[in-house]
């Protein structure tokens, strides 16, 4: 009985810890990265605790920072961006092509927010690129997507990575199943970019960008509205996220 | 102690749980209203907010998110309240060991599985970690004895109306 009353009462100073913003848990906030994040513009997320990432340093959160920003996103690479930069509504998306669940955010929520929200000129949506150390092979990927973007084909690309992700996540074999969807030339001017790592400063960028938003897993969604952030973390059904957008647009 | 004092053992625990777990219900259901922010959300922003956090555990239907999200802000507040002021003790302490135990397994559930998500404890980008795990399994466990004890601490009648002969 003492031993579930420990128990319990460890429970409760834990919250009295935690509760308030459990991202602080555990992290000591560097002098340096508590100035940047006091230095930071007004659109940085109020329900996220920016001096708690000790491991983004004060120069990566204002290199990634960028004043002339579209609705609160900083850094947008045109060629991963989606809609128009005048919506009322930004979202950027931390992706990983090798992760299961951003597969599976990718064909069941993000088509249909293409459909009814990009398209009609509602929300930005901004491709990031968030490469796990853990899959061996999302980098390549990012950088082959990033490659076919640059020409135009990088919603093609990025289409067929996440639906043969099964199979090129076991032999690696990103190349073949980009090819198999882009013409010949394109696959030739694709691959030799994407064989340097003249493309990892950009996926680099994103990452460092993630870090500031304390992004540690994929998918997570950063949300931008009036100056406000929103981050969501994991898959979200269409249907819900629908309801939340339809929210924030009846705030204009 | 002596048999007759108001304060024992059993109605310790009674007190605690229902100072921590009143705060604790109370303060939740408030995050996820103002979801720490100032000035706070409209409404039906921080709720539908709320909704895309109950749907990332991947359990319920959409109306069962939307359902979830719109009433359990409100309930933890009233019962945080309810249990605060003592009124059928019973009744509150039951129905928020059962809402705490949902919470645990839907917590063990998601860790198992291994779903990368924030908990959506108190609507602020907690992730889901094994440090949830046990926190809400030592709530579940306070609220369990709180509750247990108010039922057996009822069965007697109370010190200060007893009879001093018994």
């Amino acid at each position: 009985m003492a031993a579930v009353m420990v128990l319990a009462l460890a429970g409760a100073l834990s919250f009295g810890v935690n509760h308030k913003l459990a991202v602080r848990t555990g992290v000591a906030a560097t002098p340096e990265v508590s100035a940047a994040a006091k230095a930071l513009p007004a659109s940085v997320p109020s329900t996220i605790d920016l001096a708690s990432e000790s491991s983004t340093s004060a120069a990566e959160v204002e290199a990634v920072r960028d004043p002339a920003q579209v609705s609160g996103v900083p850094e947008i690479d045109p060629h991963r961006a989606f809609g128009s930069k005048s919506a009322p509504i930004a979202m950027e998306v931390f992706s990983d092509f090798q992760c299961p669940a951003c597969k599976q955010l990718y064909k069941t929520t993000n088509q249909q927010l293409l459909d009814n929200y990009v398209n009609t000129n509602k929300v930005y949506l901004v491709h990031r690129d968030f490469p796990l150390p853990m899959h061996a092979h999302s980098r390549v990927a990012a950088r082959y997507v990033r490659a076919a973007a640059q020409l135009g084909k990088g919603e093609q690309a990025e289409q067929a990575l996440f639906q043969n992700q099964e199979k090129w996540e076991q032999s690696g074999d990103i190349d073949g199943t980009l090819a198999a969807v882009l013409p010949a030339t394109d696959m030739t001017k694709i691959r030799a970019q994407a064989k340097g790592t003249a493309l990892d400063a950009g996926i680099d960028k994103d990452v460092a960008l993630g870090k500031t938003y304390n992004v540690n897993q994929t998918p997570t969604t950063i949300i931008h509205f009036k100056g406000q952030t929103y981050p969501v973390v994991g898959i979200v059904s269409y249907d819900v996220l629908h309801q939340f957008l339809d929210q924030l647009l009846s705030q204009r | 102690m002596m048999q007759s004092s108001p304060l024992n053992f059993r109605r310790a625990v009674i007190w605690l749980g229902r100072i921590v777990l009143a705060g604790i219900f109370i303060y939740a259901g408030y995050a996820k209203l103002t979801m720490g922010m100032h000035p706070r959300p409209p409404i039906g922003v921080a709720l539908s907010f709320f909704a895309m956090q109950v749907d990332s555990y991947r359990i319920l239907p959409v109306w069962g998110v939307t359902f979830v999200a719109n009433t359990l802000p409100f309930v933890e507040i009233g019962l945080g309240l309810l249990l605060l002021i003592g009124w059928k003790l019973r009744v509150w302490a039951t129905l928020i060991t059962l809402i705490m135990l949902g919470f645990f397994i839907a917590v063990v559930r998601s860790y198992a599985m291994g779903l990368q998500i924030n908990c959506g404890c108190f609507a602020n980008p907690e992730p889901l970690t094994i440090r949830t795990v046990l926190r809400d399994g030592a709530l579940v466990a306070l609220a369990a004895l709180m509750t247990i004890f108010a039922f057996q601490e009822a069965r007697k009648p109370h010190p200060w109306t007893a009879s001093q002969n018994s």
